[in-house]
């Protein structure tokens, strides 16, 4: 499996190689510690999950058992918000990658003066800071009458995703030679018939990597749904987290704990799956490389 | 890989159609009434009272749906989340839970329904005493919201932690110094001991005020609002004086340590952890501290009704009265935009019978606001202490109830935390108070006393 | 015939129409009505809740008078210098350095701790962090054992915490992002230098680094932008406090609209926000275009 990332460097170039020669164990001790740095935050997570009567202390549980997980799983403190998490993080996933490969294929395909300009409008879509325009799309979500709706949260946050799944999207669309397309013309098919059975099978590994992107993104998005979601019923695990936080923050560290861990073990297992795919830099691929 | 993500993605599709539809439109010829409340797993009264008022309503009312919508938060969080639906009629309640402090500035926002059509039919309404009533009034003399219950500030000690330091019981400082000493002499005894805490900056919110900083101002004889000319106190010594004593509490570790203090939780301590088991001497709360120590409360401690006494907050020097209280209390109220004003105010009434009145005020240990519940004998005998803190009503003050309180509340707030945390000292902190109580309302409504 | 391209052109780009609506509506939108309610006196309650009044500028000369706002902004430099700037970028190209020269196990298993706190759903990021940092959290655990003292870092270096914390999740990018520019540097160019006699930090100063400017250029203009709309972090770790000690933009602009109500001055605080985000864009989309060397 490969990834189906552009870069400028020639096939077949030498690229440097580690240099193994000196310092190796030197430079293995350096990253020992800053792993463990790393991890040391995490342990609190893995560890208090586990001990019954956790608190901020990192320690081996005296009495390890599963108490805290049993005692969050409830349908209104995990099951709900769960569902609700997969319907919003789906969604968003759904609407993105639908809107990306509708706008990369003429992006893709056709020459136009347009393109330039409305790649780089795109991408400085991606620049602005979310969390800025939280407050005015409150505002917006009040006057259209939205808040507290699924769907439009979903519709927000999928357009705050677009610019980056545009960019990837187009990239990885970019990787299907034209001339398989062709053929396909040639038998008469229409450039959207085409796009469905030519061009799309042929990149949906890239299409997974941009939907699993977009997921992970959505499932993780604590502020949005936090401001545009208000009723209990709606809210996903990422903001009933937080009112658990609040409420029983002072006192129930282990089932905070193991909350969050139930809650971020599906990106764990989605981020696992694609970097197995598409190698690591699978994000960057579209914006950094351009 | 290929037949994975086809499924992936056709399901991401099902779940977009099946959200898209699911948002509940009732159908035609039924009724849906939204009920918006605050619940926490230490106040969960309100959510047995909706949850009765609920059933009795539906079993009385065929086709009309209650629609119960619990905000869980503490009380900032809920105002902050009650304001963001309150804003847009979609999602606007029909009947809410609003604390007394906000009825007027919502009123200005226009999301309160005027009830006095309505009250007119309800016989119970005379049975309201008048104090309560004018709570829930507006600037136009009309009434929006009807009043749960009220409640007092008192000092709580605990017994034993006293004794241990020497002081008789039952305890009744006269002063501030009074308390000084008394907070400096369990210190020296028990250096472990909190001697005596009053909440300080923001993360208590309107705790902070309530129970804390107002029993101060009061006590100085100054205030923060001139009723008369209508204006907002600026400049005054007993501002300055009442910071001055919240900085020398914090700064001897008389109370909280100032990290403590700011964590919006540090109640929850005070009430399970701290009086419990003996690590704190006195702190000032509301009448409803027994709540969450009788049986079936949060922090459920038998032992309670002996080892607590109660009270009353001195003045300054000890000038007359002698005492000083302070009272808020919460409300129902209609939303101004509800489709059935008569639906909406009728589940009120239910909600607010005698039956589930007395057992509200009982639960979550309000005083009570009407006179039925008031002369019911399991009101009166529902803890040890209903007497005592029911008195305080004749010294009590309210906040002054005016559409800008909120923000003036968050000035007086953030001086205290800035007071607490030494980046200020109480004269900086009362001048920056100062401008930004004239920032709020504007130089000509305020006044230097 | 002119016409007829033009349609045709037209039609070809009907596809992009979802993609420009979802961005006109819920991205450009919002950008508007947030400069246009900034001149305005828009509250949460209170009669301007109702009628919102023109105010002007107001907002703005408000910001420039309200000692929170000229702090708030330090802060956020501060943050973004110290977290992302320095921290994630510095320390992500020494471990991706350092990666390059150690054994593919140790290196694949540091990686993979890294990644972990960038992968981790934010909120329990911020948790981790906010137990990490408390006054009996591992970092004080640790600290203590050391005998260097267990002061509380919430408290009193909130600003330290949250900048640690923030370096802590976000160095995975800058990590990924570097060893792929490192892994394009033609090999035969670094043995040509070391067949020249240059030293190891030599060739990473004078050959190497230069080699990825353009990487490290695009790294920190989007990191910088991350950082600058880090909200949940900082919110969960200390909600801006104590006394607005770490409250940056994001922090203050949601206090001021949500938490005081006032959404007019809330908006003017946010518009601040997606200006310095609009320039830093507009830098980053400028250094894409230039040729890379």
């Amino acid at each position: 499996m490969t990834a189906p990332v552009r870069t400028r460097r020639p096939a077949g170039a030498p690229v440097l190689r580690p240099e193994r020669k000196q310092g190796s164990t030197a430079a293995d001790a350096a990253l020992t510690l800053v792993g463990a740095c790393f991890l040391l935050p995490l342990l609190w997570l893995v560890l208090g999950s586990l001990d019954p009567e956790a608190g901020h202390e990192t320690r081996v549980p005296r009495t390890p058992g599963l108490d805290n997980f049993a005692a969050i799983m409830t349908p209104e403190l995990l099951f709900q918000p769960l569902w609700n998490s997969l319907v919003l993080s789906a969604g968003t996933g759904a609407v993105t990658l639908a809107a990306a490969v509708l706008a990369a294929y003429p992006l893709s395909r056709y020459r136009s003066r347009f393109n330039t300009p409305f790649l780089y409008a795109v991408l400085f879509g991606t620049c602005l800071p979310v969390t800025a325009i939280m407050v005015p799309v409150y505002g917006l979500f009040v006057q259209l009458e939205l808040l507290d709706s699924m769907p439009a949260t979903i519709f927000f946050m999928a357009t705050t995703t677009l610019p980056m799944a545009i960019w990837m999207t187009r990239n990885f669309m970019d990787s299907v030679p034209l001339s398989l397309e062709e053929a396909a013309w040639v038998d008469g098919a229409s450039r959207m018939a085409a796009l469905r059975t030519i061009v799309l099978p042929l990149m949906r590994q890239g299409l997974g990597v941009v939907f699993i992107f977009v997921f992970i993104q959505a499932w993780g998005n604590f502020f949005v749904p936090f401001v545009l979601l208000l009723s209990e019923a709606r809210q996903p695990a990422a903001v009933s987290i937080y009112s658990f936080f609040g409420q029983h923050g002072a006192v129930a560290y282990g089932q905070l704990a193991a909350f969050s861990i139930l809650y971020s073990l599906p990106v764990l297992a989605l981020y696992v799956i694609v970097s197995k795919g598409a190698g690591s830099s699978f994000a960057l691929s579209g914006a950094v490389r351009g | 890989m290929h037949r994975a993500l086809k499924t992936l993605s056709l399901f991401a599709s099902a779940v977009v159609v099946l959200s898209a539809c699911s948002p509940g439109t009732p159908d035609e010829g039924t009724k849906t009434l939204k009920v918006a409340y605050q619940k926490t797993d230490s106040f969960t009264a309100l959510d047995t009272m909706f949850q009765a008022a609920k059933q009795e309503f539906e079993a009385a009312n065929q086709g009309v749906t209650v629609e119960l919508q619990p905000i869980e938060g503490n009380d900032d969080d809920y105002g902050t989340k009650l304001a963001l639906a309150l804003r847009s009629p979609s999602t606007a309640p029909d009947v809410f839970y609003e604390d007394t402090f906000k009825v007027r500035s919502d009123v200005d926002a226009g999301y309160l329904l005027k009830l006095d059509p309505l009250l007119e039919g309800w016989a119970d309404w005379e049975k309201y005493d008048d104090a309560a009533k004018a709570a829930g009034k507006a600037d136009d003399g009309g009434t929006y919201a009807v009043p749960l219950g009220t409640d007092t500030r008192a000092i709580w000690y605990n017994k034993k932690v006293l004794a241990a330091a020497g002081v008789s019981d039952p305890w009744q400082p006269r002063s501030w110094q009074d308390i000084l000493d008394t907070a400096r002499k369990i210190k020296t005894n028990d250096p472990s001991v909190i001697p005596f805490n009053m909440y300080a900056g923001k993360g208590t919110g309107e705790g902070t005020v309530m129970q804390g900083f107002y029993e101060l101002l009061y006590g100085t004889g100054s205030s923060l609002y001139d009723e008369e000319s209508k204006k907002w106190v600026v400049g005054s010594a007993g501002f300055r004086d009442s910071l001055a004593f919240l900085r020398t509490l914090y700064d001897e570790g008389l109370a909280v340590t100032p990290a403590e203090a700011l964590d919006a939780n540090v109640w929850k301590k005070v009430f399970g952890e701290w009086f419990p088991n003996g690590k704190l001497g006195a702190t000032v709360e509301g009448s409803y501290a027994p709540s969450f120590w009788q049986e079936g409360g949060s922090y459920a401690w038998p032992a309670y009704e002996q080892e607590m006494g109660v009270a009353p907050f001195p003045t300054q020097n000890g000038e007359a009265p002698g005492a000083v209280s302070m009272s808020g209390g919460w409300t129902l109220a209609v939303g101004a935009e509800t489709k059935d004003p008569d639906l909406a105010f009728k589940f009120l009434t239910t909600a607010m019978n005698e039956k589930n009145s007395l057992a509200f005020t009982v639960e979550s240990s309000q005083i009570a606001v009407r006179s039925d519940v008031a002369d019911d004998p399991g009101y009166q005998g529902a803890n040890p202490f209903v007497k005592d803190v029911s008195e305080l009503v004749s010294v009590t003050r309210y906040r002054p109830a005016t559409s800008d309180y909120p923000r003036i509340s968050a000035a007086v707030q953030e001086a205290t935390e800035a007071v607490i945390t030494g980046s200020r000292t109480p004269e900086q902190a009362a001048a920056d108070y100062d401008a930004a109580v004239t920032d709020i309302v504007g130089a000509d409504k305020t006044v230097r006393k | 015939m002119q016409l007829d391209h033009r349609a045709r052109q037209l039609v070809r780009y009907l596809p992009v129409l979802p993609a420009v609506l979802l961005l006109l509506v819920f991205l450009a939108g919002p950008v508007v009505w947030a400069f246009q309610a900034s001149l305005t006196n828009a509250g949460l309650t209170g009669r301007s809740a109702r009628n919102p009044e023109w105010v002007g500028l107001e907002n703005y000369q408000r910001l420039l008078a309200d000692p929170a706002f000229p702090l708030s902004l330090g802060l956020t430099v501060l943050f973004v210098g110290g977290s992302a700037v320095i921290g994630q970028n510095l320390l992500g190209l020494a471990i991706a350095l350092l990666m390059r020269r150690a054994r593919p196990a140790v290196s694949s298993l540091a990686g993979t701790a890294v990644v972990a706190a960038w992968v981790l759903p934010e909120i329990v990021a911020a948790f981790a962090a906010y137990a990490y940092f408390s006054k009996d959290g591992t970092l004080n655990q640790l600290l203590g054992s050391l005998g260097l003292g267990r002061p509380e870092w919430l408290y009193a270096f909130p600003m330290v915490a949250v900048m640690l914390a923030n370096t802590w999740r976000g160095t995975a990018f800058s990590m990924l992002v570097y060893r792929a520019a490192l892994n394009d540097v033609p090999a035969e160019i670094s043995e040509a230098a070391q067949m020249d006699g240059a030293r190891g930090w030599q060739r990473l100063l004078f050959i190497t680094l230069p080699m990825i400017r353009g990487s490290i250029a695009t790294n920190l203009m989007l990191i910088t932008l991350q950082t600058l709309a880090v909200f949940t972090l900082v919110w969960v770790m200390t909600a801006g406090g104590p006394a607005n000690a770490s409250a940056t933009l994001p922090v203050l602009a949601y206090t001021e609209a949500f938490k005081f109500g006032d959404i007019g001055y809330g908006t003017a605080v946010a518009s601040v926000l997606i200006l310095i985000g609009a320039v830093f864009g507009a830098v980053y989309i400028r250094l894409l275009k230039e040729p890379r060397p």
